[in-house]
């Protein structure tokens, strides 16, 4: 996927063949595609007779690209004209590739804006990370906290900004300490369980009432889908009221970007942007000598970030997206961009109608 | 676009009225039988259908050419018949080899499948169509949570005096269970159970949810403090054990007496079962459609509670056996949208008797939920 070491994941072998199904005519796989997961050129031969193999630049110019994470904004240019491409591109948050997509003729569809009627995310590992990310969290929160193992502790106190899709899974995954295994282990042994807070943004803009919860807490987790990314939920300074052994964990995986104005910000400042390769950041990290200066990092505490959470589990991963990507497949190969009806009978080709970039941008204010 | 096989076809679907209790308003909308006729298919609709939740027959007739106002017998007699709730008398409606489309709970209902197995009938049950994943394709729990944290926040707009005041500390919700409906809660609760009640609400203090696990709700010291400090208490847990309740009568005394107890479980009571079923939340008479609020001094509190189980400590309750149905067109607009992709993918596939568990993505779902899959009831 040309990104960092740690990012292992491509479609599976069963993808391929579903793509085989609904009228394929040639799949063209880069050479090692899915030997990050340990998965080899026959295993994939085996699932389509129209697997051929071939360099980054040969897949890039299919009429139809799908690569999870999308494209570095630097390899657009290659992609031919025309060429469908369906990737993750949250168009919300990532204003510059929006503006160099829209300026070619590429026709990008955003996985992560495949919605159904009532809003709902039709291609989403949103359990994933939550559950990803919390047993991350939990593992550090062992190590930080000295009486996370002492029968005689209170219950562990965790508390969720944000209570969308990713809040909800996490909640569910904190209170079971990110890890069903954790759970039983820590059930059989009588200790106390974990007291989980959701708190939305009517509650997070107290500043007096934040501060006293932030001062009993032990795992802090940012799951905000934030209307308004250009401010933080939680300043740095408030961080100084956490409990030293405190963990913050980084769901909703905005970044920093001051190449916009106002410029997009974490929900909570001063915690570094991780990725596959790191995303645990201890108070003396490099990481965060690094970030733009106008970012407050005085106060820090064990975090957490991870640009894609579900990655760090990538063959369930992958099931997961490939399966939620079939029934969008006979549609996308059978139908032009252009002829993708909005108000069509498929539930699937309207999904497709709305992520489709350019009547996104019809009803956006990008 | 190719294809492995040369597909059936089926070509007509009956859509029943439901005729259970006056309370079970819900039926299949206009708007599906319409879409259906939009794929080519004959809508044979019963006469009636939709009346409770104010449709007429003229506007089913009045979406398609295709649709046609049928008596009961007619709309039984089709290819593919879809009725959400399961028609156990009327069965024998049905022809041979048809597909029945409904909420069938094998697993937990052995007769009624092998009814249908006796009859010829073939059938997919609604609740049991899941992806490659397990997850249920057709459900509606978010309703569950919504509507039952709606009836729950109305119920303690009136109880708690100081709910409409900027003085109050944040509202103070205990949802016990994070699974599934738990999750939901979660967000409903924050919202105070409606999207525009939250709107209304903004210049107040909000509302502070806090999810306590298995790990917690057996600690008694914990749960009695916890429950002191409630607002609002909500039942949304999935008991490994349900002959044990997970708050006893004597607890709910802590409860502030303007608190709420919201029942998500709807688990019955069941005591002469081996063992026993009790509610979670021990001494909570068990709702309808038709009542779901109880205040403490109702005198229907003890009429589905069962001689012997303690009711002292009372609040006020909520509680539904089908929270969706309390909204039952937003309920069957989610259910339509569900069903639509599958009901196009088993009309292609010929019937239920078709499909193939190595089909494409909907149609290996329908196969899991289909009677060919649960042969091992007989």
């Amino acid at each position: 996927m040309h990104r960092e070491a740690g990012e292992k994941r491509d479609f599976l072998p069963d993808f391929v063949a579903a793509l085989d199904a609904v009228g394929a005519e040639e799949i063209v796989l880069e050479r090692g595609y899915g030997s990050g997961m340990g998965i080899d050129e026959p295993a994939y031969l085996a699932a389509s007779p129209k697997v051929v193999y071939g360099d980054f630049d040969a897949c890039l110019s299919q009429k139809l690209v799908i690569q999870i994470r999308c494209l570095h904004e630097e390899d657009f240019d290659r992609l031919r004209a025309g060429t469908i491409l369906l990737s993750m591109m949250h168009y919300t948050t990532r204003p510059e590739r929006v503006r160099k997509l829209a300026g070619l003729d590429i026709r990008a569809i955003s996985m992560d804006g495949l919605i159904d009627d009532t809003g709902r995310r039709l291609v989403e590992n949103l359990a994933a990370v939550a559950d990803n990310g919390l047993q991350a969290a939990f593992r550090e929160l062992a190590k930080s906290y000295q009486g996370f193992d002492d029968p005689g502790r209170p219950p562990l106190r965790v508390v969720v900004l944000g209570a969308g899709a990713v809040g909800a899974h996490a909640v569910r995954a904190a209170s079971r300490y990110g890890d069903p295994a954790l759970r039983d282990e820590m059930a059989a042994r009588g200790m106390k369980g974990v007291e989980v807070r959701a708190i939305d943004y009517d509650l997070s803009g107290h500043e007096s009432y934040m501060r006293s919860l932030l001062a009993e807490t032990d795992l802090l987790v940012d799951a905000t889908q934030r209307p308004d990314s250009t401010t933080h939920v939680i300043p740095n300074h408030w961080l100084a009221d956490t409990p030293e052994h405190a963990v913050l964990l980084d769901l909703s995986v905005d970044p920093y970007d001051f190449s916009v104005t106002p410029p997009i910000v974490k929900g909570i400042e001063g915690i570094p942007q991780g990725s596959l390769d790191q995303f645990v950041f201890y108070p003396d990290d490099d990481a965060y000598g690094v970030l733009d200066p106008r970012v407050s990092t005085e106060h820090r505490r064990v975090a957490l970030s991870c640009y894609s959470w579900p990655g760090r589990h990538p063959r369930e991963c992958m099931e997961i997206y490939g399966a939620q990507l079939e029934p969008f497949l006979e549609v996308l190969l059978n139908k032009p961009p252009d002829d993708l009806d909005a108000h069509s009978t498929s539930l699937h080709e309207r999904a497709l109608a709305r992520a489709e970039l350019s009547r996104w941008l019809e009803g956006s204010a990008l | 676009m190719t294809s492995r096989h040369e597909e059936q076809r089926a070509t007509t679907l009956g859509l029943p009225a439901m005729g259970q209790e006056p309370e079970e308003r819900r039926d299949f909308l206009p708007s599906l039988a319409s879409r259906a006729a939009d794929l080519g298919i004959d809508v044979f609709v019963e006469s009636g259908l939709g009346s409770r939740m104010g449709y007429s027959n003229h506007d089913y007739r009045d979406a398609s050419k295709r649709v046609r106002i049928v008596d009961r017998d007619e709309a039984f007699a089709q290819d593919v018949v879809l009725i959400l709730r399961s028609p156990d008398d009327r069965f024998e409606l049905m022809h041979p080899g048809a597909t029945l489309v409904s909420m069938l709970h094998f697993p937990t209902r052995i007769q009624r499948y092998r009814r249908l197995k006796e009859l010829g009938i073939e059938a997919v049950s609604l609740d049991l169509i899941v992806d490659d994943n397990h997850r249920r394709l057709v459900e509606n729990m978010e309703s569950v949570a919504w509507n039952g944290l709606e009836a729950a926040f109305e119920a303690l707009a009136r109880t708690y005096p100081g709910f409409k005041t900027h003085e109050r500390e944040p509202v103070r919700v205990t949802i016990m269970g994070a699974g599934m409906v738990g999750k939901h809660a979660v967000e409903a609760a924050t919202k105070y159970g409606r999207v525009d009640r939250a709107r209304r609400m903004a210049g107040f203090p909000g509302v502070e949810v806090t999810v306590v696990g298995r790990g917690l709700t057996s600690n008694e010291p914990y749960m009695r403090r916890r429950l002191g400090v409630t607002d609002l208490l909500v039942d949304a847990a999935y008991r490994s054990e349900a002959s044990k309740p997970l708050i006893y009568n004597e607890w709910v005394g802590d409860l502030p007496q303007h608190a709420v107890i919201c029942d998500l479980s709807v688990d019955p009571y069941l005591l002469e079962d081996s063992p026993p079923t009790v509610r979670g939340i021990e001494g909570i008479p068990q709702g309808s459609l038709g009542q779901y609020l109880f205040y403490p001094d109702d005198p229907n509190w003890r009429v589905t509670i069962p001689h012997g189980v303690p009711t002292l400590n009372r609040r006020t309750t909520v509680s539904c056996y089908s929270w969706p149905g309390i909204h039952p067109r937003a309920c069957m607009q989610r259910y339509e949208e569900q069903l639509l992709p599958l009901l196009v993918r088993l009309f292609r596939t010929g019937g239920a008797g078709f499909l193939r568990p190595d089909g494409g993505y909907l149609e290996r779902a329908l196969h899991r939920a289909s009677s060919a899959a649960w042969v091992s009831l007989l």
